[in-house]
Formats: structure tokens, sequence, C-alpha cells
């Protein structure tokens, strides 16, 4: 993706929702109206502090209103600067590029009933998704769980909303959603959708296989960040060129540094965009996308920069 | 007029037991028994458990057919037998509206049959990796008329005269999912009265 097709956005709203999420309001500079999406989409929001930082967040509005787009931002603890720049440098009246949505958590068109699973700041895409789903023929119901009752961001708008198809969950109160029964007593062409840690993701798949699920039923999605790792070289073949990927920055970070860009749009481990060719490796890599199979990683042949890594004196990349 | 070669056209594999299903929805018409009896011998070595949830729906039909008595004696307890198809499709539907996620369902016959099955499979969202099918017995097709949307049963030649408007439609291998039919298209718009030799080609 090239800064061509980015856009240019100015913040026109802040709000801090929860002591951890602040909300985002942003609106295209000169006026006008921004790009249709579909619930579940998510835009690329780029960064210029010391480093550029390119961080994908869903988009929470309605579809149907396009004089702004929302996102919800949580603070990371372990934040490699995105989340920590939107919540200390961004004020209203900065200017923020954006890449245009895009949607890899859509939700299936001919369910008979959706099932829409939230664990923190993953209730975003939901909020979007309501939108489409509100007022609709199509049964579906929210199963939103937070840490207590102050994290529970965009409360409100959904109680004010959904009613009783909300449900909620508070850790603090020892409050778990049953997972197991929700998922064993589902009519026949219901989906399941999931957002949230990785270890509420997992769970979720797992528990919907063992009641029988097919995968077709079965949505999530998780944006990784990169996780921090061992600096190491990398060569890029066909550009021929070599590059150095300090702990701290991803390696599609690293290369793009060095001015070869590589396709992309999720910069989270989850569209397959970045999908890369490895030529030579004398060491080990580490795979941290959700793209790839395990079989596809155990074979080493391939790699997504955006969130994978190695641990290698050379490695060398078809690019 | 492309008649073959046509990627709509449905493939079929054989039929094989899927246990990470909870629930198994076993539908059969004449000789579509024996694959049926099949999976069910295949559960009862790999997991027995999955026969207590398995249902059969099943219309003997002439020749080739089995009894009740031979699913009973494969251990499968939930079996039921209809006249023809359309009370097996009636009670299949009313299965499927209180059926549950974790359902797999296992279709055998011909394949008008399957394809009728699948139609409503359809339209209770039921996706690829729920169903699986297995085409056996006469190859005749259902054929949609494009021009009055009649359709024309138990079709075996290449050439047909449609029951709807009497027009001689050539059969293709443009099927729909949605109609469970194939496409029938006016053969002689062009040349009146002028036929290709109509053959016999789906047995």
């Amino acid at each position: 993706m090239s800064d061509e097709q980015t856009l240019a956005v100015e913040v026109v709203g802040i709000e801090q929702v929860t002591p951890l999420i602040k909300h985002f309001k942003l609106a295209p500079v000169g006026g006008g109206a921004l790009p249709v999406f579909s619930g579940g989409s998510h835009i690329i929001v780029v960064m210029r502090g010391e480093r550029v930082h390119k961080n994908p967040y869903s988009l929470l509005g309605s579809p149907s209103e396009l004089d702004t787009y929302e996102i919800g931002v949580r603070r990371m603890e372990e934040s490699r600067g995105g989340s920590h720049f939107m919540h200390d440098r961004v004020v209203v009246g900065s200017r923020l590029e954006i890449a245009h949505p895009v949607n890899l958590f859509g939700l299936d068109k001919i369910a008979r009933k959706h099932v829409l699973i939230a664990g923190g700041i993953g209730i975003t895409p939901f909020l979007a998704q309501l939108e489409d789903l509100h007022g609709g023929s199509v049964p579906y119901e929210l199963h939103y769980s937070v840490r207590s009752h102050e994290h529970a961001a965009f409360l409100e708008r959904l109680r004010r909303r959904e009613g009783d198809r909300l449900h909620m969950y508070y850790d603090s109160e020892g409050q778990l959603i049953p997972f197991e029964t929700l998922l064993a007593d589902q009519p026949l062409g219901t989906h399941v959708y999931v957002c949230g840690p990785a270890g509420m993701i997992k769970h979720v798949i797992a528990t919907a296989q063992s009641c029988g699920w097919p995968d077709s039923h079965i949505h999530w999605e998780q944006f990784s960040a990169p996780p921090v790792g061992d600096a190491f070289e990398v060569f890029l073949a066909r550009s021929n060129l070599t590059v150095h990927v300090p702990p701290d920055q991803s390696l599609l970070e690293s290369i793009e540094a060095a001015g070869v860009e590589v396709p992309y749009l999720c910069r989270g481990g989850v569209c397959g965009f970045c999908h890369t060719r490895v030529l030579e490796l004398d060491g080990e890599l580490v795979h941290n996308d959700h793209f790839l199979s395990d079989a596809d990683k155990a074979k080493g042949k391939s790699i997504m920069p955006c969130v994978s890594r190695a641990q290698c004196k050379r490695l060398v990349l078809d690019l | 007029m492309l008649v073959t070669g046509i990627k709509s056209k449905p493939v079929y594999a054989p039929l094989q037991a899927d246990t990470r299903g909870r629930y198994h929805l076993m539908l059969g018409m004449g000789v579509g028994a024996a694959p049926l009896l099949r999976v069910i011998a295949e559960m009862r070595s790999a997991a027995a458990q999955s026969l207590k949830q398995t249902r059969v729906l099943y219309v003997p039909d002439t020749g080739g057919g089995a009894g009740i008595d031979e699913f009973r004696a494969a251990a499968v307890a939930d079996v039921r037998l209809f006249d023809g198809t359309p009370a097996l499709l009636e009670k299949f539907r009313a299965t499927l509206s209180e059926s549950l996620m974790g359902t797999r369902l296992y279709v055998a016959g011909p394949e008008s049959f399957i394809g009728l099955v699948m139609k409503i499979a359809l339209e209770f969202n039921l996706n690829k990796d729920e169903i699986r099918a297995e085409e056996c017995g006469t190859l005749a097709r259902r054929i949609y008329c494009i021009h009055c949307r009649a359709t024309t049963e138990q079709v075996r030649t290449n050439i047909v005269r449609c029951v709807g408007c009497a027009r001689w439609l050539l059969v293709r291998d443009h099927y729909s999912r949605r109609l469970a039919a194939y496409m029938g298209v006016m053969v002689d718009a062009e040349a009146p009265g002028e036929l290709p030799p109509v053959k016999e080609v789906f047995l």
C-alpha cells in the first residue's frame, strides 16, 4: 500500500470512554464523505511520530454515516508506541493518514442467526455490525465480557439499542460467558463471531468445534501487535538489499523503512496479503500470524512479515 | 452454446462418516441405501455413540433398495421410510427446523434426489462442510425451462420437449442449486424445427 492510497483525516472528537479506551472521531480533511464500508471493517491508521506506526483499528460507527469514521483505541501496557501515540499525542485537530477500509470480519449474509461474542476492546467491530443487524429480520444476540463495570466501553449505546439481546459478563463479579451451553444449543444455520483476547478466541473456536460446529460457521478476528524479538538481518534478493531488523521493529516496518514496498491490508497477521517467500534460512522462523496453517509454518517456506520474525544469522526473502 | 465443461455442475464424492459432528441426519433413495449403510458401519467401528444421534429418512423406491430391517440390523434406532420423495422432503424440512448446530447431513441417491435435498439444506444455511453427498442410481435430470420456468422431471435425453411450453430444450450442464435443476434452453430458436439428433445420455 503506497502513500497515495491513504486519506488525510482530522481528529474532530476524542472521548475517554473507559480508563484504558479512547474513542476517536475522524473527518476527511477538506470535508466530503469518507469511503463506504460494511460492518466489521478496519482501517489502518498511519501515525508519524519519531517512528512511523501503522495500526489496524475496527470502524465502530454506523456504515450509513460517512461524514466521520469512529475508532476505539485501547492503551496497551506493552505498546510498541502506536496506542501510546494515539492516547498521548493525538488531540482534537490532529491530522492523521488512514488507509481505505477493508473487511476481514464480515457477517454471513445468509445466516439464520448470529451469536456475537466480545471481550473488552473486541466490542468495536460488533458496534458497526450491530448497525446492520438492528432492525433486520435475522435474530442475533451479543455476549460482552469486560473486566469490571468501569471497563465496559460503549455500554450505554448498546443498552439503549439492544435491550435484552445484550448479555453482560463482569470478570470482577466472577461472571463468565457459558460458552458450552451457549454453543451446544443453537439452531441450524447459526454463525458465531468472536473478537477479544487470544485466549477467549481460542476457547470459543475449540468449544464450537467440540459441539460439532463446522469451521465455515465460526468467525473470529484478532489483530496481533508485532511481538518484540531478537534483532536479525534480512537480505532482500530481488532488491539486492540487506536490512537490519531491530528488536522492537517488525520485519515489515524494517523493510518499508528501507524503501521496499510490501502489499498489506491488516498488518496484524490475519489477511495474508503480505505473504512472502523465504528463499534461504539458517535458523528458525518465529511465526506469529493467524493466516498460515501449522503445516505451512512448519515448512518454513513462507512468512508474514507484519507480525513474524526470525531467529537466525541469515534470512533471504523473495522481495 | 456451452453445454459441458460448466463449473456449476455439482461434483460428488463417496460418503464418509464425519464424527466431529454431534448429530447425523441421513437421507437416501433406492440404491442410496448402500452408501448410507457403509457410513453407519464406519461409525459403529469409529464412534459407536454417534449412532444414538443418527436418524435415517429413506425412500425405498423400486430396484436395488434396502428395507427397514437392514437399517435396524445396523443398529440405527431412528429409521423412517417414505412412499416418495415429497413426503421425505416434508419430514426433512421439519427435522431441520428443529435441528441444532453440530448436525451433519449425508445424502445418497440419484442426482435429482440429492439436488432436492440440497435445495432445502441451502435454505437452512448448511454449508459444504456440513453436507456430504454420494450420487448413485439414475443420472436423469430435472430441467428448468429458462423460457417458461416449468421443470421437466426425469430427463434422459440431450434434447427434451418442455412440459410447460412445449419448446424443444437443449439440456446444459449449467446447474442451479437454488432451483435444484439444470438449465434447458430452446434449441431451435434460430431455425425452427431443425433439431440435432436426440440421444439418451443421462442413464
